[in-house]
């Protein structure tokens, strides 16, 4: 639109519900080391009303809708469902807080108690539960991927003022910050008309260029070791990957299928069952679009060491790099990817929330084009990005020993 | 800035009634029955197998979980690994779910691996081998689970406040200790699969793209299960609640509080009324519990109550996590909270939020046919057909204030509470 936000729109005939997802650019890399946290303290403040709509969960509720949110590194994504024909309401409420958020001192003290709650239970409340924060920190230096989005310390989410609150309002919740997707069974043609109507007149001040703070290149492997009070050993190795649309991104995921995508992967089969080295492990990508971090992690079973078990995972990893993986093998995991594909397109939310996403990853043919980027990639090419990609001078372990 | 003249939000249109797919009745040679639903274009198909085997019929410790999660571990033609393979080949979703009452094995895939899938169904159902050395994998492995799991506080919440409703020797409150996994054998379980996966009691459920293909196989492999030779029995006794208790948890920046009262089994005629009670209280983002402890107090980041069925009882419980120092507030604003619904009838308006949010979350677990089966299923174990949960809208609107006020003196007296709390 001529303000600057993006709009796509989906017609989906299976479904009577309509889903409207919000993107706004902003995430917790956004932040300041100052004020670590703060996107995702905003996340929850937009709910906390406006002049027109004090309680803005009330009319989501008054139309049979469900809404909701949350904050990554890189964006914060807000989303409701309700009956198709109340679509209206949702576009009212989102141009409505786009424009008028109303946030008054005690609604912000009442929010970061909330917020530091969040954090209790989620990140202290749990066994290894700050394993991500320790992690990240180590893994980053520079880059502000090095802090969690719930933050550094609940101190940093106690410290926010409300003059902070209105900056970060103002600069970042802003129309050309944005990206506005709906999924319904409606004609395109008028929902984009919808989004002229609520969003049009909303004048935009551009949001400044985020530009991400390179990070040195690494030259030995860094290593963090921690006593807790977990019920097991466990043991964590990350390497940081390339940008989300490079091919990185698409290897790391598959080489994480092969390794932990099901019961039959490598490391269930070998790790777990043959050798009983680990109770549970996994191995994923974390994401974030200016690269994030590719994971593989496990428990211990009771009376193996640590280094019985790092030196079984770097053998895994290590394998992809001398021996080619069969043909098999790797159709398993473009079945998997498909299959998962298609399930996930059943859910009218999932859709729109993919549109907004693509979108603002800047390439909305990656929508439909992902199964052809996993079927393209052949033995050869795994097995030559292996090599280079698995070295340990390029990785972060973290190591959290049982404190019994 | 924004246009003058929009000012009033847009009217609001409700539905009347919620649309579900009917399931089509059909009989196996046995007697199972297996459930049509044909509610989508889209090249899937989920379908599940309901047996009579949650942990309330097991005989020995942790058999049940054992008994379903080990039917792939194994048939006379292939391995543990060959059928893990299979399933992730042919990319379908294996899942397997254990509760009090029933295991539901469920199959997942694209219509062009349907035969497959269908393949492997009916050797992970009918013929699984259940081999020792698997036996003894997960033996391992659950145990390490198991005490990872009672270092989390909310998972031991979970099983204290099990305890205190039930009993502790009561099949639905029960917990047994990690060692006990040692005393799990390859012979109860082959014993348990005997006589729990079997015609009696089992149906299957069909959802998706349901083709005539699907469905004659799904028939044939129902009707491999074998009659009982000797039909499956359980005692559940009456519950003998245990009351309220403080657990010391070392470690914990937060209090896990659970507070309850056993209800009524399946198919009580006050649990759509229930249901809107505990919706009120908790139920919703807005709730009474979440406007006190969340957005007044800030105590914590969720509150909830929930009524929950088994065949045998039920309960409703409310559940939190606050910060240890306004623990004992918090529990004293449920109370009061409690206390208001008893005392103050509901308004029209908030009551007619709640049933919003009733048709709401019904209207949004109905939209796909995975949320479809899932419905079917609990309709299937309460006793009714989906016409049940058409009805249901009409039940939900016609609750007063009064008929809220009636239940909650009825049900939710403070002397009938208990309050479980964990942490430091």
């Amino acid at each position: 639109m001529s303000n600057g936000l993006e709009v796509v729109v989906n017609r989906d005939q299976a479904s009577k519900m309509a889903a409207v997802n919000l993107l706004y650019r902003v995430g917790s890399k956004h932040e300041s080391p100052e004020r670590t946290g703060f996107a995702h303290l905003f996340e929850h403040l937009m709910f906390r009303g406006t002049e027109r709509v004090p309680d803005f969960d009330a009319p989501v509720q008054a139309a049979c809708g469900e809404n909701n949110a949350y904050t990554t590194a890189d964006y914060t994504n807000f989303y409701i469902t309700l009956p198709r024909e109340n679509i209206a309401t949702a576009l009212y409420l989102e141009a409505d807080r786009m424009t008028g958020l109303d946030i008054s001192p005690e609604a912000l003290t009442a929010e970061k108690s909330v917020v530091v709650e969040e954090f209790n239970q989620r990140y202290l409340n749990q066994p290894y539960g700050d394993q991500w924060m320790l992690l990240r920190g180590e893994a980053y230096q520079k880059s502000h991927y090095r802090w969690a989005t719930i933050g550094l310390s609940p101190d940093h989410i106690r410290a926010a003022s409300l003059d902070e609150v209105r900056a970060f309002y103002d600069r970042f919740y802003q129309p050309s910050n944005a990206i506005l997707s709906l999924s319904a069974d409606i004609p395109e043609d008028e929902m984009v008309a919808m989004a002229e109507e609520w969003f049009g007149d909303i004048s935009s001040t551009p949001a400044p260029l985020f530009v991400p703070e390179a990070e040195p290149v690494q030259s030995a492997p860094r290593r963090l070791e921690v006593e807790r009070a977990v019920p097991a050993d466990q043991i964590t190795i990350a390497l940081r990957m390339e940008h989300r649309n490079s091919r990185c991104h698409y290897l790391c995921d598959l080489l994480t299928d092969l390794m932990a995508g099901g019961e039959s992967a490598r490391f269930y089969q070998r790790l777990v069952k043959e050798q009983q080295i680990f109770s549970s492990t996994n191995a994923y990508i974390t994401g974030e679009v200016d690269g994030g971090l590719f994971i593989a992690i496990g428990q211990l079973n009771p009376g193996v060491t640590i280094e019985e078990a790092e030196a079984a995972v770097w053998r895994e990893l290590l394998l992809f790099a001398t021996e080619p993986v069969g043909e098999k093998e790797l159709e398993k995991v473009r079945n998997k990817f498909e299959a998962n594909i298609l399930f996930g397109e059943l859910n009218v939310m999932n859709k729109a929330m993919n549109l907004s996403y693509y979108a603002m990853l800047g390439d909305m043919d990656l929508l439909n084009g992902e199964v052809a980027i996993y079927n393209s990639i052949t033995p050869e090419e795994i097995m030559d990005f292996a090599q280079k990609f698995f070295r340990r001078d390029q990785s972060t372990t973290l190591v959290i020993r049982s404190k019994q | 800035m924004r246009k003058e003249d929009i000012k009033e939000l847009p009217k609001v249109v409700l539905p009347d009634t919620i649309d579900i797919t009917l399931a089509e009745r059909h009989t196996a040679g046995n007697g199972v029955p297996v459930y049509a639903l044909d509610c989508s274009k889209q090249e899937v198909l989920r379908f599940s197998f309901v047996f009579h085997a949650g942990t309330s019929w097991q005989k020995h410790p942790f058999c049940a979980a054992a008994t379903a999660n080990l039917l792939s571990a194994g048939s006379p033609s292939h391995s543990a690994h060959e059928l893990a393979e299979a399933l992730d080949f042919y990319g379908s979703w294996y899942d397997v779910s254990v509760d009090r009452d029933a295991a539901v094995i469920s199959f997942c895939t694209l219509l062009k691996f349907l035969p497959q899938t269908l393949a492997l169904a009916e050797e992970i159902l009918l013929t699984p081998t259940f081999p020792e050395e698997e036996v003894e994998i997960y033996r391992t492995k659950r145990r390490q689970r198991l005490i990872v799991e009672r270092s989390k506080p909310d998972f031991c919440v979970r099983e204290l406040f099990a305890r205190r409703l039930f009993g502790s020797e009561h099949p639905y409150g029960r917990g047994y200790a990690a060692e006990v996994y040692d005393g799990l054998t390859r012979e109860q379980i082959v014993e348990f699969y005997q006589s729990n996966y079997t015609s009696e009691g089992t149906f299957v459920v069909a959802s998706g793209n349901v083709g005539s293909e699907a469905l004659s196989a799904l028939l044939r492999i129902a009707d491999g299960l074998p009659a009982p030779s000797v039909k499956p029995t359980r005692t559940i006794p009456s519950p003998q609640s245990e009351g309220s208790m403080h657990k010391h948890f070392e470690g914990t920046v937060q209090t896990s509080v659970r507070i309850g009262r056993l209800l009524f089994p399946r198919g009580h005629e006050d649990f759509i009324g229930m249901q809107v009670v505990a919706t009120l209280l908790g139920g919703y983002f807005g709730s009474r519990l979440i406007q006190n402890l969340r957005e007044e107090h800030g105590y914590t980041y969720g509150a909830y109550c929930g009524v929950v069925n088994f065949d045998e009882a039920g309960y409703l419980a409310i559940s939190t996590e606050v910060g240890g120092e306004v623990a004992e507030d918090a529990v004293r604003q449920i109370m009061w909270e409690v206390e208001r619904l008893r005392t103050e009838p509901v308004s029209d308006e908030e009551l007619a939020i709640v049933k919003k949010i009733i048709f709401g979350e019904m209207m949004r677990i109905l939209d796909g046919p995975f949320g479809i089966a899932d419905v079917t299923i609990e309709n299937i174990q309460n006793g009714v057909t989906n016409e049940y949960t058409a009805r249901m809208v009409q039940e939900v609107k016609a609750i007063t204030p009064e008929r809220v006020l009636a239940l909650a003196q009825r049900y939710l007296a403070p002397e009938d509470l208990i309050t479980v709390t964990l942490g430091e």
